[in-house]
């Protein structure tokens, strides 16, 4: 499900099926121009990516609206501001969180956050688009499988 | 001076106005009334309501088989490409099933032997939802009704699907 108005209304008649978030942490910035592009490439596929787990997973996973932050931002403040979103995300009975990312900063941090960090690398060539959908396909059933062993 | 050029008198002059104008009207009505009616030939196959899957009929076994395609989903002004899926088999009558994979719990993607502890069904990751081969939900499982099933036509021996209907046996 995703933080729509159709989806939160079935949501509010189910939240006992729904126990799990998945929220992608997406950097931006405009400062470094080499690396423009890469990063808003990374975006795109995290952003596909997200959509085509809640698609398979979507009567008991939410996606929760992207969190997006400077490249460049002190981690440690973003942990902070996080984990209240995640604080406040408990109000409602969720077991699991997963956190969606290309960004590798956020390996070493990830203990400092409330809940799990699914990191996966830049496997495309955002030069040439050439990444497929079979690839794509892939990587999300991989990581459907993770997601599942958590359920388990 | 006036008598041999007013070959038209005013009666005449209006008539043939009017009925200028009232044809010009009775075209602009017909013409988009014909093109209803002819539409639908000139619509190129693929358009239409039923979507080649790209599965000869002849591969089609008695184990199903996930087949995806995509179609051009018209939302108001916008336009998407949206991926459909379809588990597709023979059944013992030798009769094609196109079954939706969207469990009817609460929209999670159903999976044939999905899980080693229950051959022979369709399973749902989410909640544990069961459906027997046939499509019909596993009483005391959490979805209370059948995978849908998709409306289906063969045509130079491939597989073309439609829309999404309630099961037969719902
Ligand atoms: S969504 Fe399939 S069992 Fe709940």
């Amino acid at each position: 499900m995703k933080w729509t108005k159709t989806d939160l209304a079935q949501f509010l008649q189910a939240q006992e099926y729904v126990d799990t978030i998945l929220i992608p942490l997406i950097p931006f910035q405009f400062s470094q121009e080499k690396d423009m592009e890469k990063e808003a490439s990374q975006s795109e596929w995290v952003s596909l990516f997200a959509m085509g787990i809640e698609k398979e997973l979507a009567g008991r996973v939410m996606l929760v609206p992207s969190y997006h932050y400077l490249k460049s931002a002190d981690k440690q403040m973003e942990i902070e501001r996080l984990n209240d979103w995640m604080a406040n995300i408990q109000a409602q009975p969720f077991k699991h969180i997963f956190y969606l990312t290309m960004d590798g900063a956020w390996k070493k941090e990830e203990g400092a956050l409330t809940g799990n960090l699914l990191w996966f690398p830049m496997m495309y060539d955002y030069k040439n688009d050439s990444g497929t959908g079979d690839l794509l396909q892939e990587q999300i059933d991989q990581v459907i499988e993770v997601i599942r062993t958590f359920w388990a | 001076m006036s008598g041999d050029k007013q070959q038209v008198s005013r009666r005449q002059f209006l008539n043939y106005t009017l009925t200028g104008v009232g044809g010009f009207m009775a075209a602009g009505i017909m013409v988009p009334m014909l093109r209803m009616a002819v539409d639908p030939v000139l619509k190129t196959s693929g358009h239409g309501d039923f979507a080649n899957v790209n599965l000869a009929v002849d591969d089609i076994t008695k184990d199903p088989q996930r087949v995806e395609w995509e179609i051009e989903q018209v939302d108001g002004w916008y336009k998407s490409n949206v991926k459909k899926a379809a588990w597709v088999y023979k059944n013992d009558e030798g009769d094609i099933i196109a079954l939706s994979p969207i469990c009817k719990h609460l929209g999670c993607v159903v999976t044939w032997e999905g899980s080693d502890q229950h051959p022979n069904e369709f399973f749902c990751p989410c909640h544990d939802g069961r459906y027997y081969k046939s499509g019909v939900n596993v009483e005391g499982t959490p979805p209370t009704a059948p995978l849908d099933m998709y409306e289906k036509k063969v045509e130079n021996g491939m597989l073309y699907l439609g829309e999404v209907k309630p099961h037969k046996e719902a």
